[in-house]
C-alpha cells in the first residue's frame, strides 16, 4: 500500500468537501440574497420601534427681545409593556407620580404592544420622584415641553402647541413651519431580555431647533392692555373684552388682548372658546364707530365739509317706512358736529347723500368686508353685504354702523388708515424670523395696501374725531397732555331668540389714535355686553385714556397739548 | 538525530500560505468575538483578549507539533487516550456543568475541555492502529478500531456532547475509507452520509411536527435549547439573512449585538460575523476556510508515509466536518448540536487543539522534506 493517499481517493475526498460547502453556500445564498429583505424585516419587527420625537421648537419673543414662549426639556414617561413583571403592581406605583389612574396605566402596560406612552411631559419633581422608583419595562425620554413663561400674556396671540409639539392656535400655529423643530426618529430597540436599549448617537444627535420669531408686540404695552382692559370688563361685568394697539404708521401690531384671558401652559381643561382670539375672528356690529369712516368717506367725495350744515330732524326721522332716533333733538348742527355729537340722524342723511356705490366702495377701501391678512390664524372676515342685497334702509343703517359686521381688528386698522394720513396699512405681529444661530432668515416690512382718504381728508377728519374726545361722546378717551382722535361706539346686539335689536344687550367700543398731529397709537377697546353703563364713551372710552396714557409715556411720546384744568383734576 | 540536519530544511516547509490562511481566520474569529461581546463583561478579561491568549497558546502549541516528530507522538497515542479517557470519565463525576452538559474541567479561572483534545487524540490513535501493521479483513479494518473509538464516543456522548461524538465518528469514517475497506463503498456511504447529513435532516426534520422535534431534542440534547421552539435557529437564520449582501458593518449587527442571537461569541459566531460582512464577507471567509483544506489535503497526499498520510487526512476530515457542520448548524440546516467553527469561535480547548491538529499536519509535510534530504 502507497504510503501516500492516492490521486482517486484525494478527488473523493476534495469531492465531499465541496459538496458539503456547496450545500451551505447554496444556503447561505438562500438566507442572504434571496431571502434577505423579509429577514431583515423580521429583525426590524423583532427589534425595532421607532417613536417620532419633536425637535426643540423656536422661541418667540417680544419686540425687545423678552422671550414669550419657550421650550423647556422635560421628561415623558412610557413603558414596554411585554417587559413589566405586574403591569397592576407598576401601575400602582406609578398613578401617584403620574397623576393617572391605576386602572389606566395597568390597561396601557397590558397592551399588546411594544411601547405605550403613560405620561408625556412632566414636570420635573414628578421625573425626580420617578427616577427614585427605577421600574423595569418603564423608560424615560427628554421632550421638548413649551413653556410660556409669562402664563396668560399674550396668549390669544401666541396661541399654543399641543403634545407633539405641533402648533395649534395663534402665531404657533401660524409659523409652525418655521418654529417646528427637526423631527427626532427614537429607534427604540428591544434586545432578546426585552430591555429596551437605546443605540447611542439616537438620542445623542440633537436635532436642528426651529427658528424663533420676533414679533411686533411689545411686551410692556400688552401688559398694561391686559391690565386695564382685564379691569374694565370685570368693572362693567362684561361678557367679554377685545383691545388692539397697532403702530399706524406700519400696522404693526404692539398689544392685542382678548378678556378673558387664558393660561397656554394649562390649555387642556379649557373650551375652544376661551382661546379664539375674538380681536380678529368675531365681527360684531359696530355701531357709530363705523360714522368715522363714513366721514372720511363724504368729505373725501366732497358731498359734505365739516362745516356743512345739516338739520337733525328734531330727533327723528323716517327711512323706508322705519324710524331713525338720536339720543338728543337736535336742529341745524354742523357736519363736524353730527360726528361729535355721534347724530345717527346726520350720519344717514349723509351717508344717502354719498349713495350706496360710493358708500360700498369706501366700506371696501377701509377694508372691511376682507380679511386684513394679519399673519394669524382664523381671522373672520366680517360681514359687508354687496349692495344689490342692500334692502332700502341699508345705506342709512350701515352709515351708522348696522347692518355690517366687522372684526375689531377691521375696525382698529380702518382708524389707523385715517390716522397714517390715509394709507391703509397691513397689520402683522412677527418682524423677524431668524434661525439657531441667531441668524435672520426673513424680515417683515412694513406693507402698504392702499391709499383710502387724501391727507387732506385724513387731516380734517382727524379734527373732527378730535372734537369728539375734547366735545363730543368720546371725552372720557382724553389723554392728560395729547391730543387725541377717536370715535365712540354703542351698539344694540341682535337678540338671537327675536331676530330684533336687543334693549339689553350692547357692544360698547372705543376706537382712536393719539396724538392726533402724529399718530403714534391707533388703538380700539371694545366691550362686550356691559352691565350697567353700557355707552362706548362711558365703558370703552376710559381704557383707551389709561392705555394710551401709560404706553405713550413708556413709548416718551413727546405731549403735543396742553394738559387742562379739566384734565388735570379728572386724575 | 537527522532532525538537526534538517533544520533549514525544516523552516522551507513552514508554508507561509498555510500560516497566513491561518491566521486570517483567527483574525476574522477574533474581530467577531470583539464586536459581539465589546459591550460585556467577559469575567477576568474580555473575550477577545482572553481569546488572544488562547490563540497564544495554541500557537506554542502549533510549534511544538511542528517541531517534533510526529511518529514520536504516535508512540505516545494509547497512553495519551487512555489519559483523556481518564479525563472523561473525570468528568462525567467532577466537571463543571454549563448549559445542561457536563464537558469542563476547572483549572483555577479557567475550564478545560478534554471531549477537545480527544478528538486529536482519536487521530493519533487511529493513524497509529492502521500504520502500526497491515489490517486486513474486517475484523482488523473495522470492528478492532471501532472498538477502539467507543469508549471515547460514549463518554462524550453521555456529556452530552452530540458534536464532539459526530466528529468523532467522521474521524473513524475518513480514515477507514483512506486505509480502504473491502468494499469502499461502505466508506464511502459512511462519510457521505456524515458529510450530508444536512440534507437527510432537513428532509427528516422537517417534516416532523414540533412537539416531536422537541422530544428527540430533549433525548439528545436536553439542556441546549431551554427557550424551545428552535428559537437559537430561528434567530441565527434571521441574523445571517438580515446581513443581507453587504452586512450591516462592524458593531451593526443589531441582532447580536442586542443578544437575540445566543452563544454569539461561540458556537454562532458565524452568525456574527454573516450579519456584520453579509454575503460578501461569507464568500470570504468560506474561500479561507477551503483555501485551507486544500493545502491540507494536498499535505496529506504528499506524505511520505502512511501514518503521515493518515493522520493528515484525519485532520481535514475534522476541520472539514467542524466547518460543515457549524455553519450548517447556524443556517437552519442542521440540528444545533454545539460544535465550534475551528479557528473562529471563543474557545480555548478547541482553539489550542485546531492549533495543535494544524501544527501536526505540517510536520507531516515537514517529515516528507526531510526524508529527502
Amino acid at each position: 500500500m502507497a504510503g501516500s493517499l492516492s490521486r482517486g481517493r484525494r478527488y473523493v475526498l476534495l469531492l465531499l468537501l465541496l459538496c458539503g460547502f456547496g450545500v451551505v453556500l447554496f444556503r447561505l445564498v438562500t438566507l442572504q440574497v434571496l431571502q434577505a429583505a423579509e429577514l431583515s424585516a423580521q429583525a426590524d419587527r423583532q427589534h425595532q420601534k421607532t417613536v417620532s420625537l419633536e425637535g426643540a421648537r423656536g422661541r418667540i419673543v417680544d419686540r425687545h427681545g423678552k422671550i414669550l414662549a419657550m421650550n423647556v426639556e422635560v421628561q415623558s414617561v412610557f413603558g414596554v409593556p411585554n417587559t413589566v413583571d405586574s403591569p397592576l403592581k407598576t401601575a400602582r406605583q406609578l398613578s401617584p407620580i403620574l397623576h393617572v389612574r391605576t386602572d389606566e396605566l395597568e390597561r396601557k402596560l397590558r397592551q399588546d404592544r411594544r411601547f405605550v406612552w403613560l405620561a408625556r411631559k412632566l414636570d420635573p419633581e414628578q421625573g425626580r420622584r420617578l427616577d427614585r422608583l427605577s421600574l423595569d419595562g418603564i423608560g424615560v425620554v427628554m421632550e421638548g415641553r413649551r413653556f410660556y413663561p409669562k402664563g396668560p400674556l399674550l396668549a390669544h396671540v401666541l396661541g399654543f402647541s399641543g403634545m407633539d409639539g405641533e402648533g395649534l392656535e395663534g402665531v404657533e400655529h401660524r409659523y409652525e413651519p418655521y418654529l417646528h423643530g427637526e423631527k427626532r426618529m427614537m429607534v427604540l430597540q428591544r434586545d432578546a431580555l426585552g430591555h429596551t436599549v437605546f443605540p447611542k448617537g439616537m438620542m445623542e444627535r440633537s436635532p436642528t431647533p426651529g427658528h424663533s420669531l420676533t414679533l411686533t408686540i411689545d411686551e410692556v404695552i400688552q401688559y398694561i392692555v391686559e391690565r386695564e382692559l382685564e379691569d374694565a370688563v370685570s368693572r362693567a361685568r362684561a361678557k367679554s373684552g377685545t383691545m388692539i394697539v397697532l403702530d399706524p404708521k406700519t400696522g404693526a401690531v404692539l398689544a392685542m388682548a382678548v378678556s378673558p384671558r387664558f393660561d397656554p401652559n394649562a390649555v387642556s381643561a379649557l373650551s375652544p372658546d376661551r382661546w379664539r382670539n375674538r380681536a380678529l375672528t368675531d365681527a360684531y356690529e359696530p355701531g357709530s364707530t363705523m360714522k368715522a369712516m363714513m366721514a372720511a368717506a363724504a368729505i373725501e367725495e366732497r358731498v359734505v365739509s365739516p362745516n356743512t350744515m345739516v338739520f337733525g330732524e328734531h330727533g327723528r326721522m323716517t327711512v323706508a317706512n322705519t324710524v331713525i332716533h338720536d339720543h338728543e333733538r337736535l336742529g341745524w348742527i354742523s357736519f363736524a358736529q353730527v360726528i361729535q355729537k355721534s347724530s345717527n340722524i346726520g350720519a344717514a342723511k349723509t351717508g344717502m347723500a354719498l349713495g350706496e356705490h360710493r358708500l360700498y366702495r369706501y366700506l371696501q377701501a377701509f377694508g372691511f368686508g376682507q380679511r386684513t391678512e394679519i399673519d394669524l390664524p382664523g381671522e373672520g372676515v366680517g360681514l359687508v353685504r354687496d349692495p344689490k342685497d342692500w334692502g332700502r334702509r341699508s345705506v342709512a343703517s350701515i352709515s351708522i354702523g348696522q347692518e355690517i359686521g366687522v372684526t375689531p381688528l377691521q375696525m382698529v386698522s380702518a382708524v389707523a388708515a385715517i390716522a397714517n394720513n390715509g394709507m391703509l396699512m397691513k397689520p402683522y405681529v412677527v418682524s423677524e424670523i431668524r434661525d439657531a444661530d441667531n441668524h435672520i432668515i426673513r424680515q417683515v416690512p412694513p406693507q402698504t395696501k392702499r391709499r383710502v382718504i387724501s391727507p387732506e381728508t385724513a387731516r380734517s377728519v382727524t379734527k373732527i374725531l378730535e372734537g369728539v374726545v375734547t366735545d363730543g361722546t368720546g371725552t372720557n378717551a382724553a389723554i392728560p397732555g395729547f391730543r387725541v382722535a377717536g370715535k365712540t361706539g354703542t351698539a344694540q346686539k341682535i337678540d338671537p331668540r327675536t331676530g330684533a335689536y336687543s334693549a339689553s344687550r350692547f357692544v360698547a367700543s372705543f376706537a382712536g389714535y393719539a396724538p392726533a398731529g402724529n399718530p403714534q397709537l391707533a388703538m380700539i377697546v371694545v366691550i362686550d355686553e356691559p352691565l350697567g353703563d353700557t355707552q362706548g364713551g362711558a365703558v370703552a372710552a376710559p381704557v383707551f385714556s389709561r392705555v394710551g396714557e401709560q404706553v405713550l409715556s413708556y413709548l416718551g411720546v413727546p405731549s403735543d397739548a396742553p394738559i387742562t384744568l379739566a384734565m388735570a383734576s379728572r386724575q | 538525530m537527522i532532525d538537526r540536519l534538517t533544520e533549514h530544511r525544516g523552516l522551507d516547509s513552514f508554508d507561509i500560505r498555510y500560516v497566513a490562511l491561518i491566521l486570517a481566520i483567527l483574525g476574522i474569529g477574533v474581530l467577531s468575538i470583539y464586536s459581539v461581546t465589546h459591550g460585556q463583561k467577559g469575567g477576568v478579561a474580555p473575550y477577545y483578549l482572553k481569546q488572544l491568549i488562547w490563540i497564544g497558546l495554541g500557537a506554542a502549541a502549533f510549534l511544538v507539533m511542528w517541531a517534533s516528530d510526529y511518529h514520536d507522538l504516535a508512540r505516545f497515542a494509547y497512553p495519551a487516550y487512555a489519559v483523556i479517557l481518564l479525563m472523561l470519565v473525570f468528568v462525567l463525576f467532577e466537571g463543571r456543568t454549563s448549559k445542561g452538559a457536563q464537558r469542563w474541567i476547572a483549572l483555577g479561572p479557567f475550564t478545560f475541555q478534554p471531549s477537545e483534545f480527544a478528538k486529536l487524540i482519536l487521530i493519533l490513535v487511529l493513524a497509529h492502529y492502521y500504520s502500526k501493521a497491515p489490517r486486513v479483513g474486517w475484523l482488523q479494518r473495522v470492528i478492532v478500531p471501532g472498538l477502539l473509538v467507543l469508549p471515547g464516543l460514549l463518554l462524550i456522548l453521555k456529556q452530552p456532547d452530540l458534536g464532539s461524538g459526530l466528529s468523532f465518528v467522521a474521524v473513524y469514517a475518513a480514515m477507514l475509507l483512506m486505509v480502504g475497506v473491502r468494499s469502499k463503498a461502505l466508506g464511502f456511504i459512511l462519510l457521505f452520509s456524515i458529510m450530508l447529513f444536512p440534507f437527510a435532516w432537513e428532509g427528516v426534520w422537517g417534516s416532523l411536527h414540533d412537539y416531536q422535534r422537541q422530544r428527540i431534542m430533549a433525548f439528545v440534547d436536553p439542556g441546549y435549547d431551554p427557550g424551545g421552539k428552535g428559537y437559537h435557529a430561528l434567530q441565527s437564520k434571521i441574523a445571517i439573512g438580515s446581513g443581507e449582501l453587504l452586512g450591516k458593518g462592524l458593531y451593526g449587527g443589531t441582532q447580536s449585538q442586542l443578544k437575540f442571537l445566543p452563544e454569539g461569541h461561540t458556537d454562532f459566531v458565524f452568525a456574527v460575523f454573516a450579519e456584520e460582512w453579509g454575503f460578501l464577507g461569507v464568500l470570504v471567509l468560506l474561500t479561507l476556510f477551503v483555501g485551507l483544506i486544500w493545502l491540507s489535503l494536498e499535505i496529506a497526499s504528499k506524505a511520505k508515509d502512511q501514518l503521515g498520510a493518515l493522520l493528515a487526512v484525519g485532520i481535514v476530515a475534522m476541520l472539514c466536518f467542524c466547518v460543515v457542520v457549524n455553519i450548517g448548524m447556524t443556517v437552519g440546516m442542521f440540528p444545533i448540536v454545539g460544535i465550534p467553527l475551528p479557528l473562529v469561535s471563543y474557545g480555548g480547548s478547541a482553539t489550542i487543539m485546531t492549533m495543535a491538529a494544524l501544527g501536526l499536519l505540517l510536520n507531516v509535510k515537514r517529515k516528507r522534506l526531510s526524508l529527502f534530504y
